[in-house]
């Protein structure tokens, strides 16, 4: 096998470190992709330098809303498939329906973002995964692959940037 | 713009209330009513109306369902009897009782043109009780005991209700299906006058008349023309079957 | 060494900068270490008192008579153990059952409407509001189930393909309330759900046992990697925008059970905004009574929790109250003026009646106490004295609804039929759902952390101190 990569995880205690430490590891020849950044608090991509985050979330929750909207006219249109005549109102009553398809339309929008989630974000997953507990504690971990003769150097540069800690990083259960 | 269901086709016409011509209908003249509540008798005898017991009828739980309202005018001793007014299901053309039970156990019979209440269907909510305008509908609060013999005094053509069931006059509908039957087993119409619900066949007075509104022929569609005939909060727009004959 | 937060006394403030002064009000100027604030959280979920325990003994006894045993006892013998009748035909089932969604209301208030507006010192009990919103919903809930009769047939209010080819009627407004409340508990328990996660992460963290175990389950796998926290918080935008709507919905369809119908004083065009606004009315009046029992009760809440709050809820119960009595005037001026015979036999009703007491309470209570009361910012700030007002408000919104229900009812326009409502078991099996709603509330504020720490850190990142001028002031960073 030739250059295998491993995978570190340096643990900082504050964003400004973990920050300088992503524009480090880009100096040193990482891609973006290669590299994660696993906090107890969000800070948004531009905090950090890295590129915005694709979700699929908004787009679920639109095709949610498009189904509840589809089951709420199903409903509205139940009387056609067994007329059942109550004094006074038309067969297909306007105000009820939009009451109906109101409804329906958040709740498919609601229930698909929930849903959303867990699927953009794998859960529920339960296997070993990369992880410290000092992380749910605030402090901010950069996690990177890099190649495996190189991974001193990248301690070593971890480390002077004010990495508490630099840890080849092993899925563990959580 | 033709509509989504047609209501020839469903045998529904009327049941809607741009089109509500009105069947079966009644007049009841407050003129001849001496409020002798062998009417109310009657309807309880023929509909297996329970009997609730002397607390439960002070609450206002009575399950009757006509009532004879009595009011007087004045102090005593100048007290003045105003006319009796027996006060029963309207059967209104647009039942407001109707459009707000969820699970339609108060529909418009398409066939008679009446409100039904569907028993076992019935879910209990108790909107429909809330909604009526003449407060005509009643609730069965508990399971009402039949001691013996009472309940040999069942009628076979009409169910039983258990509790938490909400039930109403039904203009008798299980006589107007009979005499229905027997008609068109005869291959006739129904003839006017040849059966009339518990209420009218017990009245002494003959206060109640009932009958086919759309016959221009039947009794009561002649009283009905007459000028003096009103309806029950007639500005809420239900549409009542009943017409009083007020006798002021 | 403690992890409470040390009271500083009062009496020096002179010596105390105008920078101390307002780190020590300001929960978002007083940042802990987050490992001191995890702990802080982890503890007051763990701590239990004696006093714990014979508290949900009792809360527990009353749910299992007043509530489940009543309840049982009510189906097998019928409605008649109840106190309805003709014409009340709804009693206090249906007031209960608009008095828990009012209450589940302020939850999404605050933990929707002020996240749009970012008002920032919501930000320590958003969850203990949602909690709120569940718990109520689950109340309001068996309270409307209680009301039918044939409860055991509800299922076919539910809009399946029967055999019978029946659907449920659409025309009805029940079924409106049918589809709005279960859109409504669905999307706050989810909402409650998504930004716990991250603290149900760092219970697990921290956590060993038959609750590590639990924790692990429930936080599903989440790390903070950026991907998870980017779906998470536009998850988040998208339900505090969304759910708002719902919320106005859910009260203004329950609001609509009543308007639609045919009853004097109930045909009223403005039940809709009047319901949504009293709704919002006892439910910050409730969970400014939660709060302050919480602070009181739990350990660390003092610093979570500070007056400040208080203050800030107070001025929005004092608007609320300012515009409930708005819509109350606009319902009650309409009627008067307008001169119908029977609403005008109900108006007289509702003042000079048998219960004519209720009406004037409800006034005094809603309106005058809470406009002479909250005006004044130091007792705004002082958790028992809103305390006291908030409990006032929710029994005046009681009443309301008290007034608005059996009272209303008794009044139509068939004079021969109208008739006083006497409760019978609906007052233990209100009580029941009172008892249960403080049960669950307290058996989860020890299952989960009832702050929302990380959403505290993370306000507490985007404000500083800074000065302007000569002035010291605080600044708030648009961090998001």
């Amino acid at each position: 096998m030739v250059a295998e990569n491993v995978s570190l995880l340096a643990v900082f205690p504050d964003l400004e470190p973990a920050a300088d430490a992503i524009d480090k590891l880009r100096g040193m020849g990482l891609s973006d992709e290669q590299m994660n950044i696993i906090s107890g608090v969000p800070v948004t991509e531009a905090m950090l330098g890295r590129p915005n985050q694709w979700t699929n979330v908004p787009r679920l929750a639109l095709g949610g809303a498009i189904g509840g909207f589809l089951i709420g006219i199903f409903l509205i249109l139940t009387p056609l498939i067994y007329f059942v005549p109550v004094g006074g109102q038309p067969v297909i009553p306007g105000p009820p329906s939009v009451v109906v398809l109101f409804e329906m339309t958040m709740l498919g929008m609601l229930i698909s973002t929930f849903v959303g989630v867990f699927l953009d974000s794998g859960f529920p997953s339960y296997r070993p995964m990369e992880y410290v507990p000092e992380i749910s504690d605030g402090k901010f971990a950069v996690f990177f692959y890099c190649p495996e003769e190189a991974q001193d150097k990248f301690t070593k540069a971890m480390t002077a940037l004010g990495a508490e800690k630099v840890e080849v990083a092993e899925a563990k259960q959580l | 713009m033709k509509p989504l269901v047609d209501l020839n086709e469903v045998g529904a016409k009327g049941a809607l209330a741009e089109e509500a011509e009105g069947k079966w209908g009644m007049v009841i003249d407050q003129d001849l009513c001496t409020g002798c509540q062998a009417c109310v008798a009657a309807c309880a005898m023929e509909n297996n109306i329970a009997f609730v017991g002397e607390e439960d009828a002070g609450y206002g739980r009575s399950l009757q369902w006509m009532r004879i309202e009595r009011f007087w005018e004045g102090e005593y001793p100048e007290v003045k009897m105003t006319p009796f007014q027996p006060t029963l299901c309207q059967q209104c053309g647009s039942a407001p009782c109707e459009p707000v039970c969820p699970v339609f156990a108060s529909v418009h019979s398409p066939a008679e043109d009446l409100n039904l209440q569907v028993y076992n269907r019935c879910v209990g909510t108790r909107y429909c009780a809330n909604n009526c305008p003449y407060q005509v509908r009643t609730f069965n609060w508990r399971d009402y005991d039949r001691p013996e013999p009472l309940n040999n005094q069942l009628n076979p053509d009409v169910t039983v209700r258990r509790r938490g069931i909400m039930e109403k006059c039904t203009f008798c509908i299980q006589r107007i299906h009979r005499a229905e039957d027997a008609a068109k087993a005869a291959g006739r119409e129904v003839a006017d006058g040849e059966f009339a619900p518990a209420c009218a066949q017990a009245c002494p007075a003959d206060a109640i008349v009932f009958g086919r509104l759309d016959d221009p022929e039947s009794k009561v569609n002649q009283l009905k023309k007459q000028q003096r005939g009103v309806q029950l909060l007639e500005e809420l727009g239900t549409q009542p079957r009943v017409t009083y004959f007020t006798g002021e | 060494m403690t992890a409470t937060a040390q009271h500083m006394d009062h009496s020096h403030n002179e010596t105390m900068s105008h920078e101390e002064h307002l780190r020590e009000q300001h929960l978002m100027l007083d940042p802990k270490p987050r490992g001191e604030m995890n702990a802080m959280a982890m503890e007051a979920m763990h701590h239990t008192t004696w006093k714990f325990w014979v508290a949900v003994i009792i809360l527990g006894a009353i749910v299992l008579v007043g509530l489940f045993w009543s309840w049982g006892y009510m189906i097998v013998e019928g409605l008649g153990v109840a106190g309805v009748n003709r014409p009340v035909y709804w009693g206090m089932f249906l007031v209960n059952t608009v008095f828990w969604i009012g209450i589940s209301h302020a939850g999404t208030f605050i933990s929707a409407i002020l996240r749009v507006f970012k008002a920032e010192f919501r930000r320590p009990f958003t969850r203990a509001a949602e909690l709120m919103t569940t718990f109520g919903l689950i109340q309001a809930g068996f309270s409307i189930f209680m009301h039918m009769g044939r409860v055991w047939l509800s299922y076919w209010m539910v809009p399946y393909p029967s055999q019978r080819q029946l659907w449920p009627n659409f025309h009805s407004p029940l079924m409106w309330d049918l589809l709005a409340i279960t859109t409504y508990l669905l999307a706050s328990t989810m909402y409650l759900f998504l930004p716990l996660i991250p603290d149900l992460a760092m219970a697990r963290d921290r956590s060993t046992g038959w609750r590590k175990n639990v924790y692990k389950v429930l936080a599903l796998g989440f790390r903070g990697t950026e991907g998870e926290w980017t779906h998470l918080r536009n998850a988040m935008n998208i339900f505090a925008f969304a759910i708002i709507p719902v919320m106005f919905s859910v009260h203004t369809i329950v609001s609509w059970d009543f308007a639609a119908a045919t009853r004097p004083g109930w045909n009223s065009t403005i039940f809709g905004p009047y319901f949504v606004v009293g709704a919002l009315h006892s439910g910050m009046g409730a969970v400014i009574m939660v709060l302050a029992i919480v602070r009181a009760t739990m350990k660390n809440m003092k610093y979570f929790i500070r007056p400040e709050h208080f203050d800030a809820i107070g001025k929005l119960m004092l608007i609320i109250s300012m515009t409930w009595a708005y819509f109350f005037f606009n319902d009650y001026m309409v009627q008067w003026y307008g001169g119908d015979k029977w609403t005008h036999e109900l108006l007289h009703f509702h003042e000079a009646g048998p219960l004519g007491w209720m009406w004037f309470a409800m006034l005094i209570v809603n309106v005058a106490v809470p406009w002479a009361v909250l005006w004044n910012k130091k007792w705004r700030s002082n958790p028992w004295v809103v305390f006291v007002v908030g409990l006032l408000i929710n029994f005046g919104m009681y009443l309301e609804r008290y007034i608005i229900v059996p009272i209303s009812l008794t009044i139509n326009r068939q004079p021969f039929t109208w008739n006083m409502y006497k409760p019978g078991i609906e007052i233990p099996l209100s009580i029941g759902t009172l008892a249960f709603f403080i049960l669950l509330y307290m058996i989860a504020s020890k299952l989960i952390p009832l702050i929302p720490v990380w959403e505290v850190e993370e306000g507490q990142m985007a404000h500083k101190i800074s000065k302007f001028g000569r002035e010291t002031v605080v600044t708030v960073s648009e961090l998001e």
